[in-house]
This record gives C-alpha cells, structure tokens and sequence, in this order.
C-alpha cells in the first residue's frame, strides 16, 4: 500500500518549459520573456519550479514567496493567463508543457515577477481596517453573538495577496480605483457591531474611486485563493451605501460586558 | 526604486478567457455598450438627413437596405436588435445584482472555493437572460425581415 501511494515520487515524470517575464530594473529596458527547461517531479508547484530555475539555471531570477503554504499571500503572479498562488498551484495539474509566468498586472514591476504592492496597501488603510470607538480605553468587553461574527467573519480570511486588483477589469484603467480588496475589508468593519466608524469611512467608500466603480465582472472572486468572494462583500456594501441614502445607517450597538478594573487581563 | 509600469489598459475589458461567466458577460456589455454608441450617432446622422428633402432621404434609405448587396440592411438591424437586447436584459440583471439582491448572504467558505456570490440566483439570472433574449430577438428579427408582428 505505501508503496503504491509513493509511486512517482522523486521520479521525473516530465519536463515543462517555464517561459518567464523578465525586467532587469538597472538595465532600464523593457520585459522580455526568457524560458527554461523545469524537470518536473509529482507535487512540484510552480514556485517550485521557480526555485528550480534559480538554482540551478538562472540566479538572477526574482520571486517574492515567503510561507510556501498559501498563508502569507507573497506569491501571486499570473499563471498560464491567470492570477494564482504560484505555492498553490500544482505544475502537473495545470496539464501543460508551457507555463508562462507573469507578474500580477496593474502594479509596477520591482523586478521579475515581484510587484509593487504599495498602491494595495495604500488603499487598504485609506478605508480604517480597524475597529473605531468613540471611547479612548473601553473599561469592559465588548459582546457578540456567533450569528453577528458570521457577517462578517468570511471577509476576515483575506491575506492581502493584491490578486483581486490585478484581475479586476476597473483597476486596469483607473487608477484612483480602491479595489475589491479595501471595498471588503470596509464593508468587513463596517458591519461588525464593535465598530462605530461608519461616518469616517464614509467619504472614501462613497466617493467617485469607490464602490460605485465596481461592474460585477466577478474576476476578484475567482482568482480569490481564501476563497473571501470580494465581489459579494463589494454589492453588499453598496446596498448598505444606497440604502444609506434614504434611510439612515445605523450601526449595531454592541452590549458590553462587566465591567473591569483593566481590559489587560489582571483585574 | 526603478520600477516599470505594468497597466493592463483597456485592452483587458475584453481579454475573459479564462474567468468565467461573469467576465464573459461582463466584456460583452462592454463591447455592446460601445457598439450601441457608435449605432445611435450613426443612427442621429441617418435621420438628420430628413431635412435634406424626400429624394435624399428615400435614396438613402435605399442605399442602408441595399448597402452591400440586396437585403444586407435587415442583417445589420438583426445585429443592432441582438446587441440591444444583450445590453438591455444584462443591465437589468447588474441592476438586480449590482444592489446585492438575489445574492447569498455571508457564508463560510470551504475547500475548494467556489464563489457563490456569482451562482446560485445569480445563474438563475442568467439563464433568464438567455431564455429571454433567444424569445425576443426571434420576434424581432421575424419582424424585421418580414414586417409582420408575432
């Protein structure tokens, strides 16, 4: 039995051509695509087959990966036309001889394949990802029931990968655009009863380069690898926004707990 | 930092290979809306010439009907009358989704992800769509080529 479930392994099973984009930032020329020859073993994922080519063919190849586990959101880049998780994708099941690896569009190019994600940052704090109160030291815990978690709790999965912007068809052409990925992670805040930041948030969420820029063309959600569906959080915050419009927000107050000497735990 | 811009541009609209159905559909309202345009500035230009008199206006509405070849103008009305009926039935179905109606609310997501903001009664949506469109484009393009309403 162990014998079968081994079988092929460290074995050769083929070898793939990796055609891989290429920009050198002290040559000051344009990218251009360079291939290499991966020998391929079962379960070797892409960014593996990276790794392969930096070792032994090419050293000045560069990839941004850090977890190899799909955790740290590191390595996006496009894969054969699409936006995935180079860690997470397995060079046998993509079933080609050819892969071309590209870095994630809409962002400038550092070097290779690693991306500038300073626009995704930039964004994602202009929405306050944080929990904001009008009290500075809160004296007890602030409660919430498991059905008032659930609403937002599946947008809290997002490991800001950046995937989303480089597929979504408004980024490519505006780029003031704040991105499936901070129109989320403001709908996320916004619905959880702690918060009470609506108002603040307001301005940037309902302006021009905000949700209303969105066409549902789903792309952040497939490419999504946490599977946090981007698109549903974006349409659910817009009908939060429009209905804001005639009938007032009003956030959740969350009940609080007893009350404590210090929230720090000794008490 | 030396970095290099790499915008995908407008030219990714219409590039959905390899997303699904809503970016298909999504670079087909695109590319509707601007065929759309382009006909109904064709369209104002073409009837602004009414006031040229009946003789041009009769020649020129024989020249659109026989432009390439006898009955070429029903085809180019079939074709405006498609592209019409697509914008139209997808921008009431972003109308409906658009507002978060008929999507699902926040769920767990679960190995391996499948959205399901872009199935469930989204899908139904979408079929609707089609089913609609194939019933009123055939009446209008039968109306089209034969002056006769169904």
């Amino acid at each position: 039995m162990q014998e079968l479930a081994l079988k092929g392994f460290g074995e050769v099973l083929k070898t793939v051509t990796f055609r891989v984009r290429r920009y050198d930032p002290e040559k000051r020329e344009l990218s251009k695509y360079m291939e290499y020859k991966v020998p391929v073993q079962m379960g070797m994922t892409v960014l593996d087959g990276i790794l392969y080519i930096k070792e032994h063919l090419d050293h000045s190849v560069s990839a941004r990966y850090s977890c190899r586990m799909g955790i740290c959101g590191s390595c996006g880049m496009i894969i054969n036309g699409k936006e995935q998780l180079a860690c997470q994708t397995q060079i046998l099941e993509l079933n080609k001889d050819l892969i071309k690896v590209d870095p994630m569009g809409n962002y400038p190019i550092v070097k290779d394949l690693v991306p500038d994600l300073s626009k995704l940052f930039r964004n994602h704090e202009s929405v306050k990802p944080y929990i904001i109160r009008e009290e500075e030291e809160p004296k007890s815990e602030f409660l919430q029931t498991p059905e008032q978690r659930e609403e937002y709790a599946m947008f809290t999965d997002c490991i800001l990968c950046g995937m989303c912007l480089s597929a979504c068809p408004t980024n490519a052409t505006d780029e003031l655009y704040l991105g499936p990925q901070s129109l989320t992670q403001g709908y996320r805040y916004i619905t959880d009863n702690r918060d009470m930041g609506f108002n603040e948030r307001l301005n940037v969420l309902d302006s021009k380069h905000g949700v209303w820029r969105c066409h549902f063309s789903g792309a952040c959600s497939e490419v999504c690898p946490k599977g946090v569906d981007p698109t549903l959080g974006v349409q659910l915050l817009r009908q939060l926004l429009a209905s804001n419009s005639f009938v007032k927000y009003k956030q959740k107050e969350a009940t609080k707990g007893p009350e404590r000497k210090s929230v720090s735990g000794v008490s | 930092m030396m970095t290099i811009e790499n915008k995908k541009g407008w030219i990714s609209w219409f590039n959905p290979f390899k997303y699904g159905t809503d970016r298909w559909m999504y670079s087909l309202h695109r590319l509707t809306g601007i065929i759309l345009g382009l006909y109904l500035i064709a369209h104002v230009w073409e009837t602004s010439h009414i006031l040229d008199g009946p003789i041009t206006w009769n020649s020129l509405m024989v020249f659109l009907d026989y432009p390439f070849g006898p009955h070429f103008g029903p085809f180019i009305l079939s074709g405006v009358l498609l592209v019409a009926v697509y914008h139209a039935l997808n921008g009431i179905r972003l109308t409906i989704v658009e507002n978060g109606l008929m999507l699902p609310k926040p769920y767990r997501p679960e190995f391996p992800y499948r959205p399901k903001s872009l199935k469930g009664l989204n899908n139904v949506l979408k079929i609707l769509l089609g089913v609609l469109m194939i019933i009123i484009s055939a009446i209008g393009i039968y109306f089209i080529f034969t002056g006769v309403i169904l």
